[in-house]
């Protein structure tokens, strides 16, 4: 049998891999209180055979579209993963409605491989889908914003109220939010500094490009060190100086806690910033930076004018790329005490409890994906008008 | 007017222009032309100050250009550049309007005065004003690239290579578009161009340039007539020069008048505004030793003959 040319595989593979996931990889895990073990359910235990059935021809349809058409055509694909996507929070709450009764107050319901391992293949399949049929990003980002809305609220209504990542997180509340809070304010702390200094070290390089050289190389050097070594490295010296200098520990400066965190964040963060904004101001072309000159603007107005508009789309992509690694650096800082959604993941690890593990790498997830949208619509933005 | 004298420029060791002497006059499309690295954009961008020149003086009108203030001088003098370098950002109406914004023209006017460029410039200005440079054909972007150089109303135009990067076909186009700007207008243009065609076909007077030195500068016939050197000849295409030279010769200069026009009529023909070299084409094509010259209306004329072509005094 042969395959029509022009036939997509990638589909039917993501489509078969997860299927075969979800038949032998447990969907959900009962406990009946914490500390007890839990009892992994597969897929048909966990959603009787009619769901079951239908999750697995969906599936099925998703990889036969894309495989026998002669023309692939992505967008009933796209409907199809949609409706997988959706289902998913309503197959939570259908197993917990079939397994939970009065009679297990404390139960937990966890949330199993096969489970996770749909979404993720889920999410490889909405990428191919978006990057085939040509839409934006902010698309993907749209499309988890709907997810996380219809779990809010299944779970506002009382629906997954057994599940132990919900559990966990009723018990932390208070926790939740500073955690946000802190996480939040150090990236932000982190990128608008670097992007500050970044940028004058960026500016600066322009006009003496002899320096680039060495800068960028010092700049490479300090993002090959390993985070948790360089958090490790601060805490010395910044202890000396908050024990010599009293006044930086009424502002909380210590050798642990969110100074050597944001310094370390603002080390690593620098070079993409700087790199990018190099690169953006100097790929500027220069028959465009001639005639603005020609024209009679100021160098001023030719920086602002021309040069940095042309330039933004580049150096906002290394703000993103700085952002989400910074998201990620953050969880980490939790070991030197700096909190954030790290707190929960130590916590967890220490505790082998697989839900507060997720609890907290959860958030950081969505957040990462939240700014590579929000960047990338900025970018878009900015780009529109000057697509060469 | 532009005048430079003795005029040098060094690139550390490198002598990119070497003492030159040229003054443009108002009016005038001077077009300097030579071979690539012979210091032609060097000149033109010491004449706006976006090079600053080693030694010599630059005066415009009389004024030493040391005494004006660069940013001053730059938009009072229009500058087109080949690849057009228009802002890829900003749309065919802001990229027109650069100058008149700098110079502080009121929205109103700077409206008008862009409007008033697209149409001079054969664009509509409502299928153009709103698109971006990336939408634009190679041709189109460079009449918007002519237009924002016209745009401030200045009286010198400097166009380094401007239809350079074009088909030959839209940079005939152009090049007929910019005579008849001129026409219109009289600017004071400074061209540079590595085309001998193109100069002979635009210039008022050529400068030609080798290794930093102005060669020789005249009028196109006079340089046709008497180049000064091998290298001038060389330029001007050798074995066809008699040919470049009937390029610039309006048939109705060499035709035999006929005393009462005739009706149209069929076959070859060819119009008295039409060069001789078209003439002379068209006579080897058809086999023909004359052919009947015709108005713009398709009326004859006159009578162009081949022997007329040969006895034409030096
Ligand atoms: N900014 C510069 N720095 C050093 N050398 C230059 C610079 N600009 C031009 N030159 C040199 O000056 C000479 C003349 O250049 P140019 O005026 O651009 O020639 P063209 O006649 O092709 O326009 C060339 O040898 C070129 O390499
Ligand atoms: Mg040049």
């Amino acid at each position: 049998m042969s395959l029509p040319l022009r036939s997509n595989r990638v589909i039917p593979l993501l489509a078969l891999l997860a299927l075969a996931l979800l038949w032998c990889l447990d969907f959900v895990s009962i406990q009946p209180n914490r500390i007890a073990p839990g009892s992994g359910l597969g897929l048909l235990a966990a959603l009787g055979p009619v769901w079951a059935l239908l999750l697995t021809g969906l599936l099925l349809a998703c990889g036969l579209l894309a495989l026998w058409s002669p023309r692939p055509t992505y967008g009933p694909i796209l409907a199809l993963v949609w409706l997988l996507l959706l289902q998913l929070p309503a197959s939570l709450a259908w197993s917990i409605e079939r397994h939970i009764g009065a009679d297990l107050p404390y139960a937990r319901v966890g949330i199993g491989a096969g489970c996770w391992s749909l979404l993720f293949l889920l999410g490889l399949l909405l990428i191919e889908l978006q990057q085939r049929l040509g839409l934006s990003r902010v698309w993907l980002l749209g499309s988890a914003v709907v997810l996380a809305l219809l779990l809010g609220w299944l779970a506002g209504q009382g629906w997954l109220e057994p599940l132990a990542l919900l559990r966990e997180y009723q018990s932390r509340r208070s926790q939740f939010a500073a955690a946000l809070s802190s996480h939040l304010a150090l990236v932000g702390a982190a990128v608008g500094a670097s992007l500050l200094f970044g940028g004058a070290i960026a500016l600066l390089l322009q006009r003496y490009p002899r320096a680039h050289k060495g800068s960028i190389g010092l700049l490479s050097f300090i993002q090959t060190i390993p985070s948790l070594a360089l958090f490790g490295l601060l805490i010395a010296p910044l202890s000396y100086l908050s024990a010599q200098f009293p006044a930086l520990q009424q502002l909380n400066i210590r050798g642990i806690g969110w100074a050597p965190a944001l310094l370390a964040l603002i080390a690593y963060s620098l070079l993409p910033i700087v790199r990018n904004t190099c690169v953006a101001l100097q790929e500027v072309e220069a028959g465009v930076i001639e005639s603005a000159r020609g024209m009679g603007m100021s160098p001023a107005q030719v920086f602002l004018q021309v040069r940095l508009p042309l330039a933004m789309p580049l150096i906002i992509e290394g703000v993103r790329v700085t952002s989400i690694q910074a998201i990620g650096l953050t969880a980490v800082a939790a070991l030197i005490g700096a909190g954030g959604f790290g707190t929960f993941i130590f916590q967890g690890l220490g505790q082998s409890a697989m839900d507060l593990i997720i609890l907290g790498a959860l958030p950081i997830i969505v957040l990462a994906l939240l700014a590579d949208g929000l960047f990338s619509l900025l970018g878009e933005g900015f780009s529109s008008g000057a697509r060469r | 007017m532009i005048e430079l004298r003795n005029v040098s420029k060094l690139f550390g060791q490198t002598r990119a222009v070497d003492a030159i002497s040229l003054s443009v006059q108002t009016g005038e499309l001077c077009v300097l032309i030579g071979t690539s690295g012979c210091g032609k954009s060097t000149t033109l961008r010491m004449i706006n100050r976006l090079i600053a020149h080693s030694a010599g003086s630059i005066r415009i009108d009389g004024r030493d250009i040391e005494q004006i203030d660069p940013q001053q001088l730059r938009r009072g003098i229009g500058y087109a550049i080949q690849n057009t370098g228009l802002f890829p950002h900003w749309t065919v109406a802001r990229n027109i309007a650069v100058v008149p914004r700098l110079l502080g023209w009121p929205a109103a006017r700077i409206r008008r005065r862009v409007e008033e460029l697209l149409h001079l410039l054969d664009l509509a200005p409502a299928e153009f004003a709103a698109k971006y440079p990336s939408q634009l054909s190679g041709g189109q972007a460079q009449r918007v690239g002519v237009a924002r150089a016209l745009a401030g109303d200045p009286d010198i135009l400097l166009m380094d290579e401007p239809f350079g990067a074009l088909d030959p076909i839209t940079r005939e186009s152009l090049q007929n578009e910019l005579l008849r700007i001129q026409a219109q207008l009289r600017k004071t243009i400074v061209f540079v161009t590595h085309d001998m065609d193109e100069a002979l076909k635009l210039a008022n007077r050529i400068v030609v340039m080798d290794k930093g030195r102005i060669v020789q500068q005249d009028s196109p016939q006079a340089l046709l007539a008497k180049p000064a050197n091998a290298f001038v000849e060389n330029l001007l295409g050798g074995q066809e020069r008699g040919l470049k030279q009937a390029g610039l010769l309006r048939v109705a200069t060499l035709m035999q008048v006929l005393t009462t026009a005739a009706a149209p009529l069929a076959g070859p023909r060819i119009k008295a505004t039409d060069n001789l070299r078209q003439a002379l084409s068209l006579m080897l094509w058809h086999r023909c030793s004359s052919l009947p010259v015709v108005d713009e209306q398709g009326r004859q004329v006159g009578v162009l003959r081949l022997d007329a072509l040969l006895d034409r005094p030096r």
